[in-house]
């Protein structure tokens, strides 16, 4: 327990000073900013007025203590590009983002397990072979251009699904489906070869002699042991599905946090690119301290 | 020679190599054979695979299918295997001092490794670019950053174990001089992981340039790469798709090379070693 604490607290320390960098970071590019607020025809006394007003004269880390007071207080200022407010601007990118980052999650567990554990069960059958082979493929497709071949499939050629936008559950589908492509090839990996070193355990031989059946042995003793480490690192599946929806949400036209933020970038928006990488490290580094706290947890040989 | 035999029986890295040494082979040549890659005629805009003097057709510009995917081969290369080449001597180097000297050098350096390693490269590249601007520069610096911690953090791990064997508290006793211990006696047992580790790192950094580069942020024009050049042709994909299947499937073969380069050399490696990076790439 005492180390979970720790590294708990280690954690929020280092979370501290990593978005106090990426902070810094962003206003390296400050010079930009005066460029996408004033005519070009500002002085440089114009520049240097504006600048004081919204506080870019101030040192980094009053800056810094300044725009955390400003998140809790929930107002975060607004777009350079359209004048929207950052906070509604927030709350809705987070919801469209979290049912297709929740999605994902669920397709990578709920398709990457049971298919996992099917190939370990039917070890170098024809089944194993193409499910293995499936999952090196889907490894190696980067997801973007999976993207593109399926809606050339499902919306140009079949026109079952639609390409791009967001509605009901049929927008839904692609982009769950690319955005938790490597996380189910990387999960049926790890299931796979998980089930099949517990499967040649000791205990699976004494439970064996003991008389118990072939399907307790698998679903009950030798699924959990194999389980229990897979889906305590799901944290880490988090990020990964953070980074890919950078890419994907832009793709699909899904109007998510990281279509917003990508888009941003390109238009040099500062405002709005400080709120949401902030608040992308956040999320990662939450998800990366549940894995480490989870696996502790999970392993009774590390907790202390 | 019993090692090369074995590696020649080994189906993966055989694959993985000869796809790699046709990639490396388009890159090299290509760009010298198909001409400039960004001279424009709109005449001859969209035209399909196999038209006279455009051997993978043109795009919309009419500019070459062939020199620029060549060329966009040449740029994914440079920045993927350069960059990792210079992560794995400094992931090397740190994780040697960390897992030797432990303590609280080690407790803060492991601290930090595992903290940024955390982080999925493509956010990295996008905080990167949103600093300094789009570009290929933010895109070396995050693989930079992140592939030379993911090694630094193997390496550590690996030599934790060594350091407790008995040559190393031997040459301890002997009185040599830790860079010496390091040098001789460490090193030479953890460079193999770092090496064949790396091979998932390029992989990794393929992707990450490829797709910062089709949502705008990496390679700009009129600098071709196959990430962008993927996305131009996707408004295209029902007049000619090959425009965007092409680089594509490139990308797609790049990738596929070094990760069965990767799968085979590990298979080659003892399994102790094998362990070690299961371990390590199951991320």
């Amino acid at each position: 327990m005492k180390s979970v604490l720790k590294t708990t607290l280690l954690t929020l320390l280092l979370l501290i000073a990593s978005s106090l960098a990426v902070f810094a970071a962003i206003r390296l590019s400050g010079g930009d900013v005066t460029a996408a607020r004033l005519p070009a025809s500002a002085t440089a006394e114009d520049r240097e007025l504006f600048r004081q007003q919204v506080g870019l004269d101030q040192p980094i880390l009053r800056q810094y203590v300044t725009y955390v007071g400003e998140v809790f207080t929930g107002d975060l200022g607004n777009s350079l590009t359209n004048n929207a407010s950052i906070s509604s601007l927030a709350v809705e990118k987070i919801k469209n983002s979290a049912i297709l980052g929740g999605m994902s999650l669920v397709l990578v567990f709920g398709v990457g397990i049971p298919l996992g554990m099917i190939a370990a069960l039917k070890r170098n059958s024809w089944l194993d072979t193409g499910i293995t082979s499936f999952s090196v493929a889907g490894m190696a497709v980067p997801n973007f251009w999976l993207a593109l071949i399926l809606i050339y499939i499902f919306a140009t050629v079949l026109g079952w699904l639609p390409s791009a936008g967001q509605g009901g559950i049929e927008y839904l589908i692609l982009p769950a489906v690319v955005l938790s492509a490597e996380g189910i090839a990387l999960t049926v990996r790890m299931t796979r070869s998980a089930m099949i070193e517990n499967l040649s355990q000791d205990f699976v031989r004494t439970l064996r002699a003991a008389g118990l059946s072939e399907r307790r042995i698998y679903f009950k003793h030798v699924l959990r042991n194999s389980l229990l480490p897979i889906i305590s690192l799901a944290g880490l599946r988090v990020g990964q599905i953070v980074g890919y929806a950078l890419v994907v949400e832009t793709i699909f036209g899904w109007p998510g946090v990281g279509q917003q933020l990508v888009n941003a970038v390109l238009r040099r928006d500062y405002p709005v690119v400080q709120f949401f990488s902030l608040l992308l490290v956040f999320v990662v580094t939450l998800g990366n301290l549940a894995a480490s706290v989870g696996y502790t947890l999970a392993n009774p040989r590390l907790r202390k | 020679m019993k090692r090369f035999a074995r590696a020649r029986k080994n189906k993966q890295l055989v694959t993985g190599s000869v796809l790699a040494c046709i990639i490396v082979l388009l890159a090299l040549v290509g760009p010298m054979v198909f001409g400039d890659y960004n001279s424009q005629d709109l005449a001859l805009s969209h035209k399909p695979v196999g038209t006279d003097g455009a051997f993978f057709g043109t795009d919309g510009l009419g500019r070459d299918l062939a020199a620029r995917a060549t060329f966009g081969i040449r740029i994914s290369l440079i920045v993927a295997i350069s960059v990792t080449a210079i992560a794995v001597i400094f992931g090397t180097i740190i994780g040697l001092i960390a897992g030797y000297t432990k303590g609280v050098v080690d407790s803060v350096a492991s601290l930090v490794i595992d903290f940024i390693w955390g982080f999925p490269l493509i956010l990295v590249a996008v905080l990167a670019a949103a600093s300094i601007g789009s570009g290929l520069l933010p895109v070396i610096l995050a693989v930079g950053l992140v592939n030379t911690v993911a090694i630094a953090r193997v390496v550590r791990g690996e030599v934790l174990g060594i350091s407790e064997k008995d040559f190393v508290v031997a040459a301890k006793a002997g009185g040599y001089s830790t860079l010496r211990i390091l040098s001789r006696h460490v090193a030479p047992n953890v460079i193999p992981v770092a090496l064949v580790l790396s091979s998932y790192y390029v992989a990794v950094a393929i992707i990450a340039e490829a797709a910062l580069s089709f949502v705008g942020l990496g390679a700009q024009p009129p600098l071709p790469s196959l990430g962008q050049m993927v996305s131009e042709g996707r408004n295209y994909m029902r007049l000619n798709h090959w425009e965007s299947t092409i680089p594509g499937v490139l990308i797609f073969v790049m990738v596929l090379s070094v990760s069965l380069i990767g799968d085979g050399l590990r298979d080659l490696l003892d399994p102790r070693l094998r362990t070690a990076l299961e371990r390590a790439s199951s991320k």
